[in-house]
């Protein structure tokens, strides 16, 4: 069964359609890519499905059960964590406080919260950075953190958006490497990158949008041949000295 | 080591504040030191919402307001202990804070200051014409006879003073309570970034209604105590907005969101006061005011972490 199912997703600033009619459907298990030029609508769609706003038309279900609307935080204690494409760390509290936030979401009790975030710094190798406070950290580190807090909510399915957006190539594959990690103990992610580069190894499968709307869906491999997302990220130029080869 | 030396240094105190008025016998010194406890107190229950939440508040002359007139009028009315009177009162006080609550939270930063300020100013002006509570005349609170059911004391000060320092001690734990649990981590959560807090699933608003609501508490108690203490009450002593703001001011001073930073502030702020009442008598007026100009305008450029924050510089220079 579908984890999440996006259906006929509409949302609306002003006069902009930022999401026309998108449909998404998240499987179990799955790291599903989000991609699509800039203003193409990925952050709308990943806030509407997160909470932060309703969408003015369509429906978001997850667990088979209808979440659309909801407030981000009963969103969170569903099973939905989302990451912010700007990091929102805490920077006066330490980097463990940051993450007993987090796992306070799944538990009333202060040693039961500080015992998994423990684990959770452990797993996202942020071990060391323990007591720093969470102002104090590398960019790297930021993002680092601003997974693992959302890791520690205990969700079933992991919204990033952005997590490696100005790293370099390094620091890249590191994220990269911990994202797999959280895959494998059984997290579902959305990933939401413009960075074709970071998104198409790791995928399953790959949705594409454009102006508000789903132009392409498929794995990762079918999506870069595909001539509607080539036209979107290339321009038509590309597209007809392609054909003329 | 450190834990253990931190506990000396507990018990150490508690012995000095409890020999205290054995060794200063004057009603002068232990006046001071009721004042400072009841501030440090009052700022320690500000700190709730101010501190933790980050929440400011200059409107908490009303919960201290509403302590001071619900022990007196139940006490005047209908004869109740003011021990009764100050639990009531206490828990009026967070009816009403959740009735503030419920319009206010909806202002971010700076707006809900404004707004508490203008709810502290409706109450006033209401109190000094509400008649059946004595208007702006005030209530004189009846003589009874000294005994700490009906919690007056006319020969000494003494049994104040170890009231004022249970008060304390109440709110030293009560802090101590949010601070090491669940409570804590999500008023500062709360208080560091909105949109993250409820992101990683706390209901924003039910937390800070829980903030207020303790915070108004502990306020209210102290507004009953006060009454019992001065054994005159009226609109002007106990709603000034000048009360709201050394509250705010003895938790900013001393290190926001920390466990002893209103207490610190308090032993500063208040022999202040008191002192240059006294060295500058009636021509003085304000001189205090005037300090505390100075300070804010200290605090904010230098030392937004208070004097707490500027400790901890320094053990950080000593450890490297």
């Amino acid at each position: 069964m579908a984890l999440l199912e996006v259906n006929q997703l509409t949302k609306i600033f002003g006069g902009l359609l930022a999401n026309d009619h998108v449909d998404l459907v998240v499987n179990e298990g799955e790291i599903v890519g989000l991609i699509g030029p800039n203003g193409a609508g990925k952050t709308t769609l990943f806030n509407c499905i997160a909470g932060f706003y309703p969408p003015n038309s369509g429906t978001v279900q997850f667990k088979g059960e209808n979440i659309t609307g909801l407030p981000s935080n009963e969103i969170c204690l569903k099973g939905i964590a989302r990451t912010f494409q700007i990091v929102r760390i805490f920077k006066e509290m330490s980097v463990l406080d940051n993450i007993m936030v987090g796992a306070f979401n799944r538990t009333g009790s202060a040693a039961h919260a500080r015992k998994q975030a423990l684990e959770v710094l452990d797993f996202c190798g942020l071990m060391p950075k323990k007591q720093m406070l969470a102002g104090g950290l590398t960019i790297a580190n930021k993002k680092r953190l601003e997974v693992a807090k959302a890791y520690a909510t205990g969700p079933s399915l992991l919204m990033l958006d952005e997590a490696m957006a100005g790293l370099n190539q390094t620091e890249t594959a590191e994220a990269v490497e911990l994202i797999k990690k959280i895959r494998k103990s059984g997290v579902t992610i959305v990933l939401v990158e413009h960075v074709m580069e970071v998104v198409m190894p790791i995928s399953n499968r790959v949705v594409v949008l454009e102006y508000g709307k789903k132009i392409a869906e498929d794995t990762p491999e079918k999506v870069i041949h595909n001539e509607e997302v080539i036209k979107a990220y290339l321009g038509d130029k590309y597209h007809a000295t392609r054909r003329a080869h | 080591m450190g834990f253990n030396k931190k506990y000396i240094w507990l018990g150490l105190g508690a012995v000095i504040f409890l020999i205290y008025p054995l060794i200063f016998t004057l009603p002068f010194p232990r006046h001071v030191m009721i004042m400072i406890f009841l501030y440090a107190t009052l700022g320690l229950a500000w700190n709730m919402i101010g501190g933790y939440a980050g929440q400011i508040s200059l409107g908490h002359a009303l919960f201290f307001g509403i302590g001071a007139y619900t022990s007196t009028l139940m006490l005047m009315k209908l004869g109740a202990s003011p021990w009764v009177g100050m639990l009531v009162g206490g828990i009026l006080s967070m009816g009403v804070s959740f009735i503030i609550g419920y319009p206010c939270f909806k202002l971010a930063g700076h707006y809900f200051a404004i707004a508490t300020i203008a709810i502290g100013e409706i109450a006033q002006v209401w109190m000094l014409n509400w008649d059946w509570a004595g208007a702006a005349v005030g209530l004189t609170l009846p003589i009874l006879p000294e005994s700490l059911i009906n919690l007056e004391f006319h020969s000494t000060k003494a049994p104040y003073y170890y009231i004022a320092f249970g008060l304390l001690i109440l709110g030293l734990l009560a802090t101590y309570g949010i601070d090491r649990s669940k409570l804590g981590y999500y008023f500062k959560a709360i208080k560091g970034d909105l949109e993250a807090a409820r992101s990683l699933g706390i209901n924003v608003t039910k937390y800070k209604f829980f903030a207020l609501a303790l915070s108004a508490f502990f306020t209210s108690i102290c507004g009953s105590f006060y009454a019992q203490y001065v054994l005159f009450i009226d609109p002007d002593s106990v709603f000034p907005l000048m009360l709201s703001v050394i509250v705010c001011l003895v938790a900013t001073l001393g290190g926001v969101g920390t466990i002893w930073g209103p207490v610190i502030g308090a032993f500063i702020l208040i022999p202040i006061s008191e002192f240059t009442r006294i060295y500058l008598g009636g021509g003085g007026k304000g001189t205090d005011l005037v300090l505390y100009g100075l300070l804010i305008i200290i605090i904010s450029v230098y030392q937004p972490f208070g004097v707490i924050g500027i400790a901890k510089r320094f053990r950080k220079k000593e450890s490297a």
